[in-house]
């Protein structure tokens, strides 16, 4: 090992055979070569194992003094620069280690970077400290990545945001050589809006109305209408579900019911309607307990936390908590900040500025909450007395929970250092460390500090992560495709300009999401028809549309198809919350369950006409309904559903007795609506799709139900059957379950 | 998915994110594929379809896979798994150094050989319970694991991780990862079939054959064994297949219609052309399990004219027409419920696998003998176990039923790829836990989709952040067994 006196006496001997003038370069070039060349290489390369936390072989590569120092086979530069072990490593391909079978080897580029590093005397810049996470390379992602960095305040001057937001996409448009898409006709828009915000078609007399209305703030009312219709709220309580994972059963052996579980999807549903600030949303659901005004409501709130699934008898009851861990931890950080935190449980994120720590610095925020074996009745969460209330709901079981420790590899047998409660670090302006409690507080508080952390203004991640999502379910796709993912392997936002607007709007508007549906959906982008004239040459340009040249076409998701049916059946139950039904299952499809009968029981048929968002979940059985359209995983928060296309789809809206039924119940309002047949075709057109036919299509309906009738179809009710036929057939049509 | 060029330079990962996530990348991965199967394709499946087939990452002799999950637990010390040291023990308490955990808290009576004697079968020798006389016929044909262990020892999560890896509910199961790795060689019916026994589902339902984070296009389909096999195959009520020609007719007018008025629909057109594959698989299903066609002599072969063979004989022998018709993997369930309706011996081994070992022993047989003789055990894998194995020890005195035991049990693979007529793999002398050349789950998984043509370490579906794999980071393929 090298003294660090003796290094540099050999450096300064080195140097004094050079010029005076030379001297001078080489001290200037070597402080900017250490910066642009050896740090990026020896943080790319080196420092994912030889790291302070856990060095590989004790060396430490982070720090000039731990470099020198070298590690359990000495020190890494030697006099002669040859000799040096670094170098010797790095030549012979041994370091980085090759992974997976393939080699990791440093290119010839690289060698030379350093081999010139080190026969310079591997001068490094006095108190420089590497940090892993310090700056993107190829391979991840660091603290300088796009979704760390602070949200800028919109620089646009518009007239109001809406305005703002049409100016920046026509900007990129016009960079890309686009133009927008001219503006939908008024039945494609009011049926579109209608679908977003309240996920229902509007009726064909209100299309009629609004087709007639020259009024120029007509869709401005119409926008409000929705916005304050108590549906809009059961709409987008259900994206909200998806993220919470929401089913009404622990899953496994005995897949119990979650008592309760509805409780929390009508806090959502009324969170929605009545506006509640996104913070406020935030906060109750991760800490409803420990707020200062709690009440049976925010309590409710935190069944968030309750939603997972939960194994009553595992293998390993120790290893089985850090599971239920993950579990909180994954939807926590993957709901409110779209971080892949859970993979940093056995290690470093591979991608992003998420150290193994941080991992346990969230888990350990519910560390003091009962993720232990308990009473099998208490279903994994805290008893009604611990509660205060009988709902499901969480809370710690102490103000001093014991010591989480990391675990090496995430292994239960293998805990290392004590870590310490805090938010994420990937952000250094804004990470903080959880303090302990007052002595008579009842909880640890650290999820109220956790849920205070991520409401921070301050916090890059939180007002992006959910405008992004009103962004995305207007429009089919977010600002950011992957609405899960903001690290290094999601997709970086196509606007970024857009998207920090709308947070910060957001922010400035007290978090109040129906400001920012209402700026989205008043804008003229959203607006277009989603038919461009050129959409041919601009499909070659732009195929996924990122621009926004168009409106993009959505097909309906489970809930909304089926809602649809049910209103223009005219059946369409809208009474709100409570328990849930459990819609109609053929026999077949219960085969599935271990348990026959005495497991599953439908409700009612009356009951079960009411919306989607309402139908039980239960996680043994999927309702083969939903999920033939893809209805979302219940194990892990979606924010972004398949959208498959297969045939099994066409068998059920071809043959499902249900959908046969509703589409009987149609038939009865055609009939009942008029008398003569060619009027009659045209009702069942207005009753299925809001609009006339076209005279192909009533031509073609025509033909169909005289052909029906003379072949086969006769008796009482065969004009009945007839028009149920047709209605189905529309039901059918791509034009049903597409949206414009 | 295999890395394969993408165009412009892009990584796969890349070329997904940019095409809008996992299901359109598949999409395009079948589009990029300059393998040729579209004209391998059957015919109307069209490249937006997920199952199309795809290559393999290497050649391989199976395109199917028939799974028998002998749902509840066979108990491998009386199956398979011969001991004849558990003799010498017999009436002895369990050795204290042997820890484990004592599944449901049930009485730790002591240790018991055998139920039923063994015999050796075929050239090889190898020892076979009685249980087993007709598959014993077979077992050159097998290659043997008698070194299974798992994680878990309920059944819930036990089941769940033998069919998708990990005892969590929530990942795709392992007929999904084989239909997204390689599609399916016929459109007209599903590519991953499972067939439930009578009494019911197995503990903790349909995760087992679910897609979990997959999309749904590659999860399990139940298939009845008689009539119609799937959901909403057909209308109700008196529609014909007449009129619902005219209905699909018309319907195809409609959205002709609506396309012309929006150019480049592909979405739209796609969703067209899966109501004539919907009308295809109409008529296509049901003759799949139509065994009216079969002789007398193999339907008695299957053991369907006999009431204890008959339920699981037909599943077999529909398993045979699902493969020859190109379906990719079919799982196949023996015992249903709970407790004894399934191989949960817990009261009785004799009793309970004398039960279920005869519902199934002569089908299994038949199935191994009518796939040879057509040619077809070559080309597809057959996978025999269930989740965990049994305990050395009864319940107690009056109790000869055995405990469920993780630590150790037998599964035997036959068919493509597999070499018959070998054991592999050893448990301690009492048949207790996995001792010789143990093979985890993970290492069953990798071993089965490397049968297939698959990498399991390049086998990875892009989930919130991760390539996830059915292995996740384990796994080692069983080379001992391959041919």
């Amino acid at each position: 090992m090298i003294p660090p006196q003796r290094q540099i006496k050999l450096q300064i001997e080195r140097l004094l055979c050079c010029s005076i003038f030379a001297l001078a370069q080489t001290i200037l070039a070597s402080a900017s070569d250490f910066e642009r060349e050896v740090a990026p290489l020896l943080v790319l390369r080196c420092l994912e194992c030889h790291n302070p936390v856990d060095p590989s072989g004790g060396l430490d590569l982070s720090n000039h003094t731990s470099m020198v120092r070298g590690g359990e086979s000495g020190s890494p530069i030697a006099v002669e620069f040859e000799s040096s072990l670094l170098l010797q490593r790095v030549m012979h391909a041994e370091m980085p280690p090759e992974k997976n079978g393939k080699s990791q080897a440093l290119s010839d580029e690289e060698q030379s970077i350093l081999r010139e590093w080190i026969k310079a005397g591997a001068s490094w810049p006095n108190g420089r400290e590497l940090d892993p996470y310090e700056r993107t390379t190829v391979k991840r992602g660091g603290r300088d990545w796009w979704a760390w960095q602070p949200i800028a305040p919109p620089v646009a001057k518009a007239a109001t945001t809406s305005d703002a937001i049409d100016s920046i996409i026509r900007d990129s448009l016009k960079a890309q050589n686009l133009s927008p898409a001219p503006p939908a006709d008024r039945r494609t828009l009011l049926r579109r809006l209608s679908f977003d915000l309240i996920g229902l078609p509007p009726t064909p007399e209100d299309i009629a109305a609004f087709e007639q209305d020259a009024a120029p703030n007509a869709y401005e009312r119409i926008v409000d209408q929705l916005l304050a219709s108590k549906h809009f709220g059961e709409r987008w309580a259900r994206h909200w579900l998806d993220l919470a994972r929401f089913a009404e059963t622990n899953g496994y052996e005995r897949d119990e019911v979650k008592p309760y579980a509805w409780r929390y999807r009508d806090w959502v549903i009324e969170a929605m309607n009545a506006d509640m600030p996104y913070d406020q949303f935030v906060t109750e659901q991760l800490a409803g307990d420990e707020i200062p005004n709690r009440s049976q409501s925010s309590v409710i709130a935190t069944g968030f936390l309750r939603l997972g699934t939960w194994d009553d008898e595992p293998n390993d009851p120790r290893e089985y908590q850090y599971d239920r861990l993950e579990d909180m931890v994954h939807t926590t950080t993957t709901a409110f900040l779209a971080m892949t935190v859970k993979c940093a449980r056995c290690h470093d994120h591979k991608f992003d500025a998420i150290p193994q720590t941080d991992y346990y610095r969230i888990a350990s925020s519910f560390w003091g909450g009962p993720v232990a074996q308990r009473n099998r009745e208490w279903n994994g969460g805290p008893s009604k007395e611990e509660l205060g209330f009988d709902v499901l709901g969480w809370t710690d079981l102490t103000n001093n929970p014991p010591e989480l420790r990391l675990l090496a590899k995430g292994d239960v047998h293998r805990p290392l250092q004590v870590v310490a409660p805090g938010s994420l670090t990937g952000s250094r302006e804004i990470a903080c460390t959880f303090e302990s409690p007052l002595p008579d507080s009842k909880t640890s508080t650290r999820r109220l500090q956790l849920a205070r952390w991520i409401v921070d203004k301050r916090n890059p991640l939180t007002a992006r992560v959910v405008a992004n999502r009103l962004w995305q379910h207007h429009f089919g796709e977010g600002l950011v495709r992957t609405p899960d993912n903001f690290g290094f392997l999601g997709s970086p936002p196509t606007h970024p300009e857009l998207l920090d607007l709308l947070a910060s709007e957001l922010m400035a508007g007290e978090w109040r999401l129906k400001r920012i549906h209402k700026m989205i959906v008043m804008s003229k982008t959203y607006c277009q028809s989603s038919i461009h004239p050129s959409a041919k040459s601009y499909s070659d340009l732009d195929a996924a549309n990122r621009y926004w040249w168009r409106a993009e076409r959505r097909r309906l998701d489970a809930e909304q198809l089926r809602d649809s049916l049910l209103t223009c059946s005219g059946r369409l139950d809208r009474s709100m919350g409570g328990p849930s039904f459990k819609a109609p299952i053929s026999d077949e499809a219960l085969e599935g369950l271990s348990r026959k009968g005495d497991a599953y029981k439908a409700s009612p048929a009356d009951e079960s006409r009411r919306r989607g968002v309402y139908m039980f979940s239960k996680r043994s059985l999927a309702v083969p309904m939903m999920a033939v359209f893809d209805s979302c995983d219940t194990t892990a928060p979606t924010g972004r559903r398949d959208v498959s296309t297969v045939a099994p789809q066409a068998l059920t809206l071809l043959n499902n007795e249900w959908v046969h039924g509703e589409s009987q119940a149609m038939a009865a309002r055609v009939l009942a609506s008029c008398l003569d047949r060619e009027q009659r075709i045209s009702a069942a057109w207005r009753i299925v799709l809001s609009r006339e036919p076209t005279d192909r299509e009533r031509l073609a309906s025509m033909d169909f139900i005289t052909r029906l009738q003379t072949s086969g179809i006769a008796g009482d009710n065969a004009d009945l059957l007839a028009f149920a036929a047709l209605c189905h057939t529309i039901v059918n049509t791509n034009e049903f379950i597409y949206l414009d | 998915m295999n890395e394969q060029l993408f165009p412009c330079g892009q990584t796969r990962r890349q070329a997904l994110w940019q095409m809008g996530g996992g299901f359109a990348g598949l999409a395009l991965a079948s589009l990029l594929d300059q393998d040729g199967f579209f004209a391998k394709q059957a015919a109307g499946s069209d490249s937006t379809n997920p199952l199309s087939p795809k290559p393999a990452h290497f050649p391989c002799k199976a395109k199917s896979c028939i799974f028998l999950m002998m749902n509840g637990g066979p108990s491998h010390v009386d199956t398979w798994d011969y001991k004849p040291e558990l003799q010498k023990h017999a009436g002895k308490a369990m050795p204290t150094d042997k820890k484990f955990i004592n599944s449901g808290g049930r009485a730790v009576g002591m240790l018991s050989p055998a139920v039923r004697p063994f015999r050796p079968g075929g050239e090889s020798g190898t020892m076979v319970s009685d249980f087993f006389p007709r598959i014993r016929e077979h077992v050159d044909k097998l290659a043997v694991i008698r070194s299974c262990f798992t994680d878990t020892h309920a059944h819930g999560s036990a089941s769940v991780q033998m069919n998708t890896g990990k005892p969590i509910i929530g990942r795709p199961s392992l007929g999904s990862w084989v239909t997204y790795g390689l599609g399916s060689e016929n459109q007209n019916l599903p590519g991953y079939v499972v067939m439930l026994d009578k009494r019911g589902g197995p503990i903790g339902g349909q995760p087992n054959w679910s897609s979990g984070f997959a999309p749904a296009s590659f999860q399990g389909t139940l298939f009845r064994p008689q009539g119609n096999p799937i959901l909403d195959l057909t209308s109700p009520g008196s529609i014909s297949r007449t009129q619902q020609r005219e209905q699909l007719d018309l319907l195809a007018k409609f959205n002709q219609e609506h396309l012309e008025m929006r150019p480049g629909g592909t979405e739209l057109a796609s969703r067209a052309a899966s109501y004539e594959l919907a009308f295809r698989m109409q008529a296509e299903t049901p003759d799949a399990v139509d065994v009216s066609g079969e002789t007398a002599s193999t339907l008695a072969a299957y053991g369907l004219d006999a009431p204890q063979t008959s339920e699981f004989g037909r599943n077999c022998l529909i398993a045979r027409r699902l493969v020859e018709r190109g379906v990719r993997f079919i799982q196949l369930y023996s015992g249903g419920g709970h407790l004894e309706e399934t191989w949960d011996a817990h009261e009785s081994v004799e009793k309970n696998h004398g039960r279920h070992a005869g519902e199934t022993d002569q089908p299994i047989a038949a199935l191994l003998a009518d796939l040879q003789q057509r040619g077809l055990l070559d080309s597809t894998l057959i996978v025999w176990g269930g989740e965990f194995g049994r305990m050395p020890f009864t319940e107690g005195v009056d109790k000869p039923g055995r405990n469920h035991n993780p630590y150790g049990f037998s599964m035997w693979l036959a068919g493509g790829g597999v070499k018959g007529g070998i054991t592999y793999g050893e448990t301690d002398e009492l048949g207790f836990a996995a001792e010789t050349n143990k093979v985890h789950v993970h290492d069953l998984h990798a071993t089965i989709l490397h049968l297939m043509g698959m990498d399991h370490t390049r086998l990875t579906y892009f989930h919130q952040g991760r390539d996830e794999r059915l292995t996740d980071v384990y796994g080692h393929v069983i080379k001992d067994i391959l041919t």
